[in-house]
Formats: structure tokens, sequence, C-alpha cells
């Protein structure tokens, strides 16, 4: 998004451009209503000076008498202001300037009909008066004045309003922006699993911006207490079955060797140093779950090459398929795969996939690795033709411990997928299983790896 | 009681072997681990101390001189991983290898972080500690220059990339012969199965299924079957290793 298009879609400009339309619309109303109430009234006082000065003529007992009135009064008077004219019943023309009456009251001249410098119409009025016509006519010049005054209060008094508010909402825009970029940053950073960050503090005043801060913190502070107390409960729980557990695996150890022992016993002591391998093994992938879950892996995160790990495992797991009676088929992307990830938790999901199915099929079957690139990211997928894994149990599966029910035999902690769901939550990639008819293919599709990120070391 | 928990085991275990001896100190709080740990190394004919207590060990750990270190994670008075840093900041390079009840993806990374140079978790079999312990004591052991490796009448060619035995050529395939020089240049030395995952294949993980052995046997089949001595040798309860 281009800076200016992100300036514009930021509320404190988006407000101020708001208020700015409304306060522009209202003076606008303000200034409309108020211009024609008092264009109203200066036309009104104009009809009512032009009347009166119609009048005024009344008193001369002929025409004649008008007309001499009419010349005295024409002469005295500018025709740019007002304009006097008297046609008397004998066709003679009085006035200083004149003005072809037509019917008695008010009409408005426009401008072409008068031979004068002054471009404006004259509002006239006429009236007989001793048979003749007497049409007094004045310049609107100061209704037109007036419209002149408000055009030019409303550039005076709007547009300085109008640029400040829109300046100020830019530069508050800027500023907020900042600090609301400050706190999306901090956001990312605790969702990146940093939940030590912080929203840096305090501010002056006690704004909305700076609260939100605040509750930030707060949220992270509890989420890092939570983190840690989920992690010294963990650790706990760890110390304490798991140190009662290598005693037990040390005790074995002793007895298997005490000399004379009947190979039955030898027999024994091997079963149980399995099971207690198995028991460590189940603790193991639960601490290794809580503590993916808990996000903290995220902050190694850095450019991998899923290929070379896919390959590898591929290469790791190929005698072992073989031992089996399995076979084994590899289809990975020439040259690298890149993805952002933890090298180690990729290639454990890579292994249990591989172990389940290696795990979960007859000898026999066929399993396929493949890994493919398109513009949404890496796809990583393991299918088998093996028995598969109804629909109906498909999201069980990823449960912990959980087992279908032919599998209870079957070596295992039940752990294997649900380790694989987490590893491939915490890299943002979305897990799948699928029937593969017959068989399951599980999938796992990562996200695009971002353009600016920096080359893999 | 920590003094009392101090001892010295190297005098009353048997010494089944010499010329290897190393002087190690272990830091472990628990006693039955702790006395198993000595008790197995002891009888390899290292001489061993234990301590229970982290300022202790870190006192100790400073003013003697030993070979390398056991370090246990959570230990009472200071944990391990603050005892390691201290150490590190002192300019102490005793080889470190973690003990840990955790074992999470996390809690690897911060052990080497802190200064360690292994990491084992609980449980842990003896084989795997004793292994780890001998290859971070004697780590600057081969000469980089040396270009052809051998083991009785087994050669191997690293700039060639050819490896005979008694004249025989024979194949490998290019990860056979990283697995192979792996072992032959820790000759006389047990590699774990997760030792093995780590230095050929670049994984720390502990597979659920035989990976390792398979390999091994492939490589069996070609280095050892055809001749009449075994030079891959496993040892019970720990990995392999080439016959000296």
């Amino acid at each position: 998004m281009s800076r200016s298009r992100r300036l514009w879609l930021s509320t404190p400009v988006r407000l101020a451009a708001g208020l700015v339309a409304l306060f522009v619309l209202a003076s606008l109303a303000t200034l409309a209503a108020s211009y024609a109430v008092t264009r109203a009234s200066l036309a009104e006082g104009l009809r009512d000076d032009l009347r009166a000065a119609v009048a005024g003529y009344s008193a001369a007992p002929t025409p004649g008498a008008i007309g001499d009135l009419v010349n005295a009064e024409a002469q005295a008077t500018d025709p740019r202001r007002r304009i006097i004219s008297y046609l008397s019943p004998d066709g003679r023309r009085y006035g200083n300037g004149y003005l072809a009456p037509g019917e008695e009251g008010f009409r408005l001249y426009p401008l072409e009909d008068l031979q004068l410098e002054n471009h404006l119409p004259y509002l006239a009025f006429t009236a007989r008066l001793r048979g003749g016509l007497l049409t007094v006519a004045a310049s609107q010049s100061q209704i037109e004045d007036l419209g002149r005054a408000y055009v030019t209060l409303l550039l005076v008094s709007l547009l300085p309003s109008v640029v400040i508010a829109m300046a100020g909402g830019v530069w508050i825009a800027r500023r907020t922006g900042r600090r609301i970029d400050g706190l999306g940053a901090v956001l990312d950073r605790i969702a990146a699993g940093e939940l030590s960050a912080r929203v840096a503090g305090p501010h002056r005043r006690d704004d909305d911006l700076t609260v939100i801060g605040e509750r930030i913190n707060d949220m992270a502070s509890a989420r890092e207490a939570a983190t840690e107390a989920l992690r010294q409960v963990s650790a706990d729980i760890a110390h304490d079955l798991k140190t009662p557990i290598q005693r037990v695996s040390v005790l074995l150890e002793r007895l298997r060797g005490v000399e004379g022992l009947p190979e039955e016993a030898l027999a024994l002591a091997d079963k149980a140093g399995a099971e207690t391998e198995g028991i460590a093994a189940t603790f193991q992938a639960l601490l290794q779950i809580a503590q993916i879950e808990g996000g903290s892996p995220r902050a190694r995160f850095a450019l991998v090459d899923l290929a070379e790990i896919a390959r590898t495992l591929g290469e790791v797991y190929a005698p072992s398929a073989e031992d089996s009676g399995h076979r084994l088929d590899l289809a990975i992307a020439p040259g690298p795969v890149r993805v952002t990830g933890d090298r180690a938790l990729l290639g454990q999901v890579i292994a249990n996939l591989i172990e389940n199915a290696l795990r979960h099929t007859a000898p026999g079957s066929r399993i396929r690795l493949s890994l493919a690139e398109d513009a949404g990211g890496a796809r990583l997928a393991v299918e088998d033709d093996g028995p598969g894994i109804p629909e109906a149990e498909r999201g069980n599966v990823l449960r912990r411990l959980y087992r279908l029910e032919r599998s209870r035999t079957t070596p295992g902690s039940g752990l294997g997928l649900s380790l694989v769901a987490v590893i491939a939550d915490l890299h943002g990639a979305e897990l799948r299983l699928e029937g593969a008819d017959p068989g399951l293919r599980v999938a796992i599709d990562f996200p695009a790896v971002k353009k600016s990120s920096p080359d893999a070391a | 009681m920590p003094e009392a928990a101090t001892q010295t085991a190297n005098q009353t275990a048997t010494r089944t072997r010499s010329g290897d001896d190393m002087k190690i100190l272990v830091l472990e709080d628990d006693r039955t681990t702790g006395d198993y740990i000595v008790d197995g190394l002891a009888r390899e004919g290292h001489s061993v101390d234990l301590l229970t207590e982290g300022r202790e060990g870190l006192i100790r750990a400073s003013t003697a001189d030993y070979d390398v270190m056991v370090v246990d994670r959570m230990l009472p008075g200071l944990d391990g991983l603050s005892l390691v840093r201290t150490l590190r900041a002192t300019g102490n390079r005793t080889p470190v290898l973690f003990l840990t009840s955790l074992g999470g993806v996390d809690d690897r990374i911060e052990g080497l972080n802190a200064g360690g140079d292994d990491y084992l978790t609980k449980p842990f079999a003896f084989g795997e500690l004793s292994a780890r312990l001998a290859a971070l004591a004697r780590r600057p052991q081969m000469k980089a220059e040396e270009t052809v490796l051998a083991a009785g009448d087994l050669k191997m060619d690293l700039i060639r990339r050819r490896v005979t035995r008694g004249g025989v050529e024979i194949d490998l395939l290019p990860r056979e012969f990283a697995l192979l020089e792996h072992l032959m240049r820790r000759k006389g030395r047990v590699q774990t199965r997760t030792m093995l995952l780590e230095a050929v294949w670049d994984l720390n993980f502990d597979p659920q299924t035989n990976v390792v052995e398979t390999h091994i046997s492939r490589l069996r089949a070609k280095v050892d079957k055809p001749f009449a001595q075994e030079l891959i040798e496993t040892v019970r309860g720990a990995g392999y290793r080439i016959a000296e």
C-alpha cells in the first residue's frame, strides 16, 4: 500500500475530511440564507425608494411641470446610479436617459438596452402621470455588490479553515500513525512468540492510544505469565516424573548386569526397559507439544530448504521401508523449496508422517513422499495405499493420545499426528487428512515465503 | 549435606581400561542417577567427582581441572544453565554435557546457547552418555590434513573418494561413504545412533524406528560381509564403532 493511500485511510485524516465537509456545508447554507434575506430586503428597499421617487412628482399639476421637474432632477443625478425619464402625452422626452416605457409597474432592464458604461441591470418603476409615463430606474449595483461581498466573505473565512483543518488532520494522522505502527509492531512480535515485547511508554497524555497500549502490555504480561506458569508446571512435572523414570531405567540396567540371571529374567528386564522408553517417549512428545503450542520456537524461524529436509528424510527411511517390505517413493521438486520455519521441527514432521505410514500399512504397501511448490507456497504430502482412516475419524486422530481401535496393538504413542498438527500450525501451514482411494494422504500446505525475507544462510 | 555427597569413585572402582582415562565432574542432584553415572564412568576407568549442589559445583568446576563435565540443568542452589554461563564468562572452556528432564526443542537450544557442548535428555542409556562424553573430551583428535584413513585392511581415500579392503574396491553411496568416514575418523570410539543421525544427516531427533540400524547393516553388507574379519562392531546398549 502506498504511503499516500495509507495516510488517506488513517482515521484522523478521514475524520478531519468529514468534519471539514460538514463545516463547509453548514457555512454555505448559513451564508446562502443570510445572502437571500439581505438581498430580499435590499430589493424591497429599492422598490420603496422608486415608489417614493415617483410619488414625489405627482404634486406637479401639468405634464410640462413634470417634465421640468424631471429635467432639473435628472441634471443632478448620475445616470450610472439612477435614470429618470418622462414621456409626456405629446411625445416629448425628458430626463437623463431614455427608457422605453412599457407597462406600469416594476421591471428589469437588461444592460444591453442601455447606452451606458454601467453594465448592470436596472430596476425600473413606471407610473402613468398626467397622461404621460414616468419611469424611474435605479442601478442594481448594490445588490450585485452584496453578492460579491458574500463570495469574498466565503473565500476569506472558509478556505483557510479547510486548509488548516486538513493540515491538522494529516499532522495528527502522521503522529498517531507512528504510534499505531508501534502498537502493531508490538502485537506482531507477541504473535511471533516474543512474549516479552512491550509497548514503550509512559506517554504524557492519558489518551485512548496510551490506554490501548497499556492494555496490550497487560495482555502480553498475562500471556507471558501464563506461558511461564505452563512452562514451570511442565518443567516440574517433567522433573518429578522423569527422574523416577530415569531411576527405573538405571535399576533395570543394573538388573541386567547381575550375574547368573536366568534368560527369562533378562528378557523381562528388556521388556520393562522398552516400556520405560515408551513412557519416556510419550512424555517427551507431550512436553514438546506444550512448548510448541506456547509459540516460542517461532522466534528462531529462518528460511530453510524443505526439499533438502524431505530428501534427507526420504534417504534416512529408505532402507527401513525396504526392510519392512514397503516401497518408499520420493517425488520432491528439484532445487530448493523455501519455507520459513525450524529445520528440526520440519524434519520431525516428515519423520512422523513416514513412521506413521510404515507402522499402519501392511508390507507391500506403497508410501509416497511428495513436495511441490506453486505460487501459494510449498505443498508437502505423504500418501500411502494402506487401510486409510475413515472420514469420520480423521478429525479425531489429531487429538492427543487418540488411537484408532485397530491401532491399539501397534507401537507408538498416539502423539505423532498431534505433534505434526501443532508443528504445522506453528508454521502457519494447513494440515489436511484425505482419503487416497485406498489409503491415507496427509497434506501440509505451507504459506508462500514473503518476498522481503532475507535469503537463507 | 552436600559435602557428604562428594565422592571420588575411582579409588574403589575396578579399572577395565587404561590410557583413555578422563577426569570428570558430575553435577546431579538425584542420588540414584548420580551414583549410576559415577559407577559406570568409574568402571570405564575414569576419575569422577560427584556434587549435588549448584554453587558448590561452580566453585569446584572453576578451581579444579576437569576434562569434561556432566551438568544437570535443574540443580538446587544454582541452576545448570546459570552455572555454565558463569563458568564460560570466566573463560573456562571445559566441555559440558547437559542432562535435562525437559528435552523440548527450546531447551536444547537454550543449553547450547548457554555454553553447553552437548545435550542429553532423561532418561538416557549409560552407553549414550559415555559415548558422548568421550566425543566431547577428545574432540580435536584427528589431524585435518589426514586424507587416507585406515583400519585393519580397510583403506579410505578421502580425496579420490575410494574405499578398498584388502585391495578390493568397495562401491559406496555418498551417504554410506559419509557414515563410514565418520566412524573411521573416530576409530575405537563408540558412536550412538543419535550421534550418527546428527553427524551424517544433520537431524536432531530420536527416531522411533530402527533407521540407523538399517543404514549400518547396508554398510556392513558392503564393507564387512564379503570379508573374514568384522570391522564395524555393535556395542550393546550404546552404538557402533570401528575396531582399532
